[in-house]
């Protein structure tokens, strides 16, 4: 097992080695090549460690010799391996495709060095801080991880849009990194330990307990994007580069609810009213998210109010868990749990595709606005085959993965109501109705976006749609993978209640994850497979019988349909939005044509995130106020300035002195 | 015994596929009867599927692979979906725990592909089809949960056919409870199946349509396997609709059958009357419709929980 740890070390110095090769090869191309290549060799050799050990070595790993050499910064426990599992998985076709992006910029002659040293300092410490043990450690790779990715982002900094948004996400990380120094400082005060196997809190401790979960859960919430922090998802999105964004919406926002869990390990068990704080936190994000995103024309902040939704759907099963623990109860932690941590994965997955198929139509069509696409199966009918196979996935319908997962948070419901019955049964069903009427708004959003990009006619003329074999293998190994964890979902399921079950939950062996029947789920959706099959052969042999002509749509006698005449983004969701007008801040600007010569008429829709347009933006206002207000404070001249400092270090040395 | 549950299931799915287009066929010559009219023959759905598998398709030239498939997945995922439901008290060939989400989600599945495949043929007549629809079953979905998902959650079991079987009638309530249900089911079998107060099915202008308008372009096997999954559909609901009933037998397989047989005549009674006595509301009512559906469900669940 030891090597198989050894291994990973290497894997990781391998990804770090990719940084330093660049500095010696002059040629980009060449550069980017070599780096990409070692890069992945690095992941997949990690990759495939990692999964060794969480999938076959029965015990889990406290202490570590690294190259023989005892030391505690390293920790490989089951949750930590896990984690890294799904960032290596998903880090390999997110390069695959960063190899063919990064190939455009350089046949246009755009230096990319830079742009790739980012992603690989991204890539690896994102890896350092789901194995961090060592809490100065893991907020050194954490902040090197922030750092990166906003280097990483700024890319195209002439840009304005990039320079403010990706200025959100700086501000958001800087919040963050502030608020977990402080929570790292109280458990080291309060354990005397810097090492989170030795971090351990009882809920007896009170106040500090609550103060605890507070700022753990604001900081990871907010690098999560949990609702009300949600603002700089969709702003730093759009503008990244989308290797950049697609690691974002995969596995950066992960690396909050990994550090939520990490904070149950910690402090647990935890007190009933979080679980539901949090269970009502999720439903917030997940309803409004999804609802947020459907009034979107811009795909990638469409696909980055998405984020925000599964993250909802991952903390109602992390909220299910946090009240399986106040209740001291086994199975409920083992579904909540476990159905976040497989949502995690699935999360990671489908939407790197979805990431990743944006960036290739920007690309190809120049623009991220939807209502400009259209008519694109024809033009790449594999490449909606795969795009839609994430989109189905993230819907969480069967038979993909995103329904397993959602499965599992469904049956948490049960089996909280089953088990602790009294006023749960009320509840949970509230919970049950909120995640259906989640589901159909997803249905709702991702109909949208696949029928107005792909099908029907063009609206904007397509110059050219090319899609390279890389882009098309990064996507693919995607789509399998949606497809392999929905159809055979048994040994991912199995891994996950590994995960739970060694040092997360009390390890009183309860299988009800593996006593979910998924053979029978299995087969049923081989048979729904097969079925379909059968059939469309039907179908085709009838026919050939009887005939199949290609027309044109029925116009009502009309004779000349157009593109222009197709539904649009905006009407398609014009009657959701419609409902919820308050809250969205959707609003229409109409001008109709009028009088018997009409002028040109016009029609433009807009959504305000609420948060942004009530709370942040105005603050923001009240805040730089503040600032104006207090500016006479500040001293330009350095002479000053040097003084007043020497005169703030007496004050604190002299209360420090006093204090003691 | 394993054998004859098996045999069982079998046959209850045959049943439901031969008779689901009997069930509409009945419904339309009542309400044919209502307004004073002779109707067509109840079996006339039978005769419509018939001359449809002997009709060429037609497509429109914007449409690609997915208007090809969508017709398959339909037929295929609803009858997937039937084959969880039971009739009377035999076991469906579906069931497991969990498969009241998988019915749910299944229907899910449908829909996702009947809307991308309306989009498809790239006029807004299937525009507006796809977006009620969308639209729509959005608020469907929760009214599902709050009816057959509520006896779930209070016998905290989640196979549909166990749910049923586990309801006892020793407490009034029930009463009340399945009343109030039904019409829940009831309203969501209206708007799902697209009847007559949602969605007028019998209309001449496509603008005020739902689902018609969303199958209008297609033709020959494929409106045969949209046809066909519409009307399992409706008679998915209307087993919904009995299911509530079979506590009222005692637990016999043919008490369950006659109580399956009254039930749906009497529900096609039902929807044939509200058929006739109303007309279709205006779209942006609907969402109103649904909701008190979903408001009378929260109502009635309060009920039940807190008179056990």
């Amino acid at each position: 097992m030891n090597d198989s740890l050894n291994l990973i070390c290497y894997a990781l110095t391998i990804q770090i080695f990719a940084a330093v090769i660049i500095a010696f090869l002059s040629d980009n191309r060449k550069a980017s090549a070599v780096a990409h290549l070692l890069l992945i060799a690095g992941l997949v050799l990690g990759f495939i460690s990692t999964f060794n050990i969480l999938f076959f070595s029965s015990s889990t790993i406290q202490s570590f010799n690294l190259l023989g050499i005892p030391n505690n910064f390293f920790r490989f426990d089951s949750l930590g391996l896990y984690f890294l599992c799904i960032v290596q998985l998903v880090a390999i076709p997110t390069t695959i495709y960063s190899y063919s992006y990064l190939k455009h910029y350089i046949d246009e002659g755009k230096s990319i060095r830079s742009n790739l040293v980012f992603y690989i300092l991204l890539l690896v410490s994102t890896q350092l801080v789901v194995i961090a043990n060592h809490a100065i450690l893991f907020l050194i790779s954490w902040e090197v991880m922030s750092t990166s990715a906003y280097l990483g982002m700024i890319f195209e900094n002439e840009k304005k849009e990039v320079q403010t948004g990706s200025f959100y996400y700086l501000i958001m990380s800087h919040i963050v990194v502030l608020l977990l120094y402080i929570f790292f400082l109280l458990l080291h005060h309060q354990t005397n330990s810097w090492l989170f196997s030795e971090f351990h809190i009882s809920p007896d401790s009170g106040n500090l307990f609550i103060i605890l979960y507070a700022l753990s859960l604001i900081a990871f919430g907010m690098k999560a994007g949990f609702m009300p922090f949600h603002f700089w998802l969709p702003r730093a999105h759009p503008i990244a580069p989308t290797v950049f964004s697609a690691f974002l919406s995969g596995i950066i926002i992960k690396t909050g609810i990994y550090g939520i869990l990490r904070t149950f390990q910690f402090l647990n068990p935890t007190p009933e009213w979080l679980g539901w704080f949090v269970i009502v936190i999720s439903m917030i994000s997940a309803i409004f998210g999804v609802w947020y995103a459907l009034a979107q024309h811009d795909i990638k902040r469409l696909l980055a109010y998405h984020s925000v939704e599964n993250i909802g759907i991952i903390g109602i099963g992390i909220g299910i868990g946090f009240i399986g623990s106040a209740n001291n109860s086994i199975p409920i932690q083992l579904l909540g749990f476990g159905g976040a941590l497989l949502h995690t994965l699935n999360h990671a997955i489908f939407k790197s595709l979805l990431f990743v198929g944006s960036g290739v139509i920007y690309q190809n069509l120049g623009t991220r606005n939807i209502e400009l696409m259209g008519g694109l199966v024809h033009r790449g009918k594999y490449f909606f085959i795969l795009f839609l196979i994430g989109s189905i996935a993230i819907s969480g319908i069967p038979p993909l993965n995103g329904f397993i997962s959602e499965f599992i948070i469904y049956n948490s419901f049960f089996t909280t109501a089953r088990e602790l019955k009294n006023y749960y049964p009320l509840l949970m069903l509230i919970s049950a109705v909120g995640l259906a009427f989640v589901g159909g708004l997803a249905v709702a959003c991702f109909t949208k976006i696949n029928s107005i990009m792909f099908l029907g006619n063009a609206r904007k003329e397509i110059r050219h749609f090319r899609v390279s074999f890389y882009e098309y293998l990064s996507l693919g190994i995607f789509a399998i993978l949606c497809v392999v964890i929905g159809f055979y979902p048994l040994p991912f399921v199995k891994i996950v209640n590994k995960v739970l079950t060694h040092g997360f939950v009390p390890s009183n062996s309860s299988s009800i994850l593996l006593d979910i029947n998924w053979f029978l789920i299995s087969l049923i959706f081989m048979s729904i497979i097969v079925g379909i099959f059968l059939v469309y052969l039907w179908k085709k042999k009838n026919q050939k019988k009887y005939g199949a002509v290609i027309s044109e749509a029925w116009g009502c006698g009309n004779p000349d349909i157009n593109s222009r005449m197709q539904y649009t983004a905006s009407s398609f969701a014009d009657e959701l939005n419609e409902i919820s007008k308050s809250v969205l801040g959707y609003h229409k600007n109409i001008k109709v044509p009028k009088g018997i010569f009409p002028v040109r008429g016009n029609f433009e829709s807009h959504s305000d995130d609420f948060v942004d347009n009530k709370l942040l933006l105005p603050g923001i206002k009240k805040f730089s106020l503040f600032i104006s207000k207090i500016r006479f404070l500040s001293i330009t001249d350095i002479r000053y300035y040097i003084a007043s400092i020497l005169i703030i270090i007496t004050i604190y040395s002299l209360i420090a002195f006093l204090w003691n | 015994m394993e054998l004859i549950t098996t045999i069982k299931g079998i046959i209850s799915l045959l049943v439901i596929l031969g008779l689901a287009p009997v069930f509409s066929g009945l419904v339309n010559k009542l309400k044919a009867i209502f307004t004073g009219k002779i109707g067509a023959p109840i079996l006339q759905p039978y005769y419509d599927l018939k001359r449809l598998l002997k009709k060429e398709t037609i497509n429109s030239g914007s449409s690609s692979f997915i208007s090809n498939i969508s017709p398959a997945i339909n037929l295929v995922v609803v009858i997937i979906a039937a084959a969880i439901l039971p009739i009377g008290f035999a076991r469906p060939m579906i069931s497991f725990d969990g498969d009241i989400i998988l019915f749910a989600y299944l229907l899910g599945l449908a829909r996702f592909f009947q809307i991308l495949a309306a989009m498809d043929i790239g006029s807004s007549f299937e525009g507006m089809g796809a977006a009620r629809e969308a639209a729509f079953s959005v608020f469907a979905e929760p009214i599902f949960f709050f009816t057959l998902g509520s006896i779930a959650f209070i016998s905290g079991l989640t196979s549909i056919y166990d749910i049923y079987h586990s309801i006892s009638l020793d407490n009034v309530s029930y009463i009340v409870f399945i009343i109030v249900c039904s019409i829940s089911v009831f309203i969501l079998a209206v708007s799902e199946c697209s009847r007559m107060p949602v969605d007028d099915p019998n209309t001449h202008l496509e603008l005020t349509m739902i689902h018609e308008v969303m199958i209008l372009d297609n033709s020959g096997i494929d409106l045969f396997l949209y046809q066909y999954s519409s009307y399992i559909k409706l008679f998915i609901y209307a087993m919904l609709e009995t299911s509530f009933f079979y506590p009222f037998g005692v637990k016999s397989y043919t008490v369950g059958i006659i109580i399956f047989i009254v039930v749906i005549t009497a529900l096609s009674m039902a929807l044939a009357i509200v058929e006739t006595i109303t007309s279709r509301f205006k779209m942006k009512n609907i969402p109103q419709y649904l909701l008190f559906a979903t408001a009378i469900g929260v109502l009635n669940l309060l009920i039940y929980t807190f008179t056990k």
